[in-house]
């Protein structure tokens, strides 16, 4: 039976919502735990018995002047619910709460852009243009996420979820690999790959859990229905999608092995591949660790970690 | 084949040994900090190659081209019998190069018309000499990434594999050129077909490995390398296409660009810059003239 135009655009709200609450959530959750596994700075022990009277430093404010945020409406009408949901989940101004604590040099504004692009992508466009974030990519994720859950529980949303989540980080690594200029030994879009990995693995099992899966089941989507890559297609800047499936995979299972062993178990990440993943988790923390943690106000950081990011399904809309 | 590894030797000589007359009037160079050794095979398949390595002071050779480099810690460098093609480097374990990968070159060196007809002209001594510095700075690249701590963004693989391509576009245009077709051809010379599980691997395609150093030579001075690109990316080569699509070629200023920014601030601030203009200044291409 097939559902009406209506219920269909009702399905597709509700789960655009979700996604959308949930990476508000995610973004901020994702902070607080890089600050857990990068070395922060250390304050020399007190010599003295008494402590020094101190004067409580004014709380900082999630602003960032330098960060700039735009929705441009959608020209096609299919894409209008998922543009007017994002603007009611105020997904950008939870992404720029959530990017608040970096450090941007003077004289440069990080531009974030959600619109229609014309085309199933997103992409950084420089420091003049920003970063342009698809409503095709969404919708993308929507039409091949799978309708019932898979044998291993990823569910439909947990797909639109993760393809979200890992567009939007991807994106974000090229703008602060250009930003901070950011030494690349390797190719960009794989080490763009790795920082949303990385993040996605900053928010704990349970996260973890629900995104990463999402983000496998994307690349491996896209590895189907892109036709049987030749030689020739091996020249573009990206990796296969089948490879980026296994390098998220991987990602996931260095970082969290006992949450993913599941993953080798199964078959699904060799245990050859496999067995250089935690190797290759440390290799992403530390290349973050010296060239994006440097760039972090820490009094704004702690604020983040303070900040209830993670909404629950159903939540009403955060206050303006 | 006696012809062929007599080539191939030529190519070794003509790559490391530079012989040592070419070392006369210099300072000797020579990096403490980098142990070599020279293991034998464990049957008789591999003694020749191990044997002309040997007494070509390959890896003498490679400890004097990284003269320059200054290392904290130690790296030990061996040509081995793996049991395999290559053994990928793993952090504080000894950079090593099989033998078994040198017999492969010379197979499929042989593949090469010897009237240099082949893919884009390259010869078969190009295509040896080429894919063994290729493959001992990619490893080598791997230690040294590990031994000076850098960071890292992109697979580590394909980090070394672009690394090496650097250090082998800084060696004059004629060198440049040698080095970056023989790698090249090897790249493109598998036959490997990729399907399932095989993208699994840490290591890029073969495919994907041929056109990064297509892009980066490209980048570096598209002049030079000017025949890597025809402006519609269709020129073939038994069937394949062999040059940058315009796709890629649109990046690759900005890919090699990105290399030598990596590269000038985090490994040439451990560099002694009057050793390495020594090494520049060597004719590491010097045809080998026997003992």
């Amino acid at each position: 039976m097939m559902e009406s135009r209506t219920s269909v655009w009702k399905r597709r709200l509700r789960r655009a919502t979700m996604a959308a609450v949930a990476i508000g959530a995610a973004l901020g959750v994702a902070q607080a735990r890089a600050q857990t596994t990068t070395p922060a700075p250390s304050t020399p022990a007190s010599t003295t018995s008494t402590p020094a009277p101190t004067t409580a430093a004014p709380t900082p404010t999630l602003d960032n002047a330098q960060i700039q945020i735009f929705y441009s409406p959608p020209q096609s009408s299919y894409l209008q619910p998922l543009y007017q949901r994002l603007r009611e989940r105020q997904y950008l101004e939870q992404l720029k709460k959530f990017l608040s604590p970096l450090i941007i040099p003077p004289g440069i504004t990080l531009k974030i852009t959600t619109k229609e692009c014309g085309t199933v992508n997103s992409w950084w466009s420089g420091r003049q243009d920003g970063l342009f974030l698809c409503y095709e990519w969404t919708d993308y994720a929507e039409r091949v996420a799978p309708e019932v859950p898979t044998k291993n529980g990823m569910t439909h949303e947990d797909a639109i979820l993760g393809a979200f989540l890992q567009v939007t980080f991807h994106e974000l690594g090229h703008a602060m690999f250009d930003i901070y200029e950011v030494p690349i030994f390797g190719r960009e879009e794989d080490a763009a790959d790795q920082m949303a990995g990385f993040i996605l693995s900053q928010f704990g099992p349970d996260v973890a859990r629900r995104t990463f899966p999402g983000v496998v089941y994307i690349w491996r989507q896209l590895a189907t229905s892109d036709g049987k890559w030749t030689q020739d297609d091996f020249s573009d800047i990206h990796g296969y999608p089948l490879q980026r499936a296994y390098n998220y995979l991987c990602m996931a299972y260095g970082a969290m092995p006992a949450e993913f062993q599941y993953v080798v178990d199964n078959g699904y990440l060799p245990k050859e591949r496999a067995s250089q993943c935690g190797r290759e988790f440390v290799q992403i923390r530390h290349a973050f660790a010296k060239t994006i943690y440097p760039h972090i106000d820490v009094a704004k950081m702690k604020v983040v970690q303070s900040t209830q990011w993670l909404l629950p399904e159903g939540s009403e809309i955060p206050p303006k | 084949m006696k012809a062929l590894m007599f080539r191939v030797a030529l190519a070794f000589a003509a790559l490391f040994l530079a012989n040592s007359h070419g070392f006369a009037q210099a300072p000797p160079l020579r990096n403490d900090q980098i142990d070599i050794a020279y293991v034998p095979p464990t049957g008789p398949d591999y003694q020749t190659i191990y044997q002309g390595l040997q007494a070509r002071k390959v890896l003498e050779e490679l400890r004097a081209f990284l003269a320059p480099l200054k290392l904290p810690r130690k790296i030990m460098v061996e040509v081995k019998q793996c049991g395999g093609l290559e053994e990928l480097y793993q952090p504080g374990q000894p950079v090593v190069i099989c033998y078994e990968y040198v017999a492969e070159l010379q197979k499929l060196a042989a593949g090469i018309p010897a009237d240099g007809s082949g893919a884009m002209g390259v010869t078969r001594e190009d295509a040896v000499v080429g894919a063994f510095i290729q493959a001992v700075l990619q490893q080598t690249a791997s230690a040294v990434f590990d031994v000076l701590d850098t960071p890292i963004w992109g697979r580590e693989e394909d980090a070394a594999d672009k690394l090496a391509a650097f250090l082998m576009l800084q060696f004059g245009p004629d060198a440049a050129r040698k080095l970056m077709l023989g790698a090249s051809y090897f790249f493109a010379a598998s036959n490997r077909t990729w399907t399932g599980v095989d993208f699994s691997d840490e290591q890029g395609t073969e495919a994907q490995r041929y056109y990064n150093y297509l892009c980066i030579a490209y980048g570096f001075d598209p002049k030079l390398f000017g025949d890597f690109y025809d402006g519609q990316g269709n020129a073939t080569s038994n069937g394949q296409t062999v040059v940058l699509p315009p796709s890629r070629e649109f990046w690759c200023p900005k890919e090699y660009t990105d290399e030598k920014w990596a590269f000038d601030t985090q490994i040439l601030p451990h560099v002694d810059l009057n050793l390495l203009q020594q090494v520049l200044s060597q004719d590491w291409l010097k045809p080998y003239t026997g003992p």
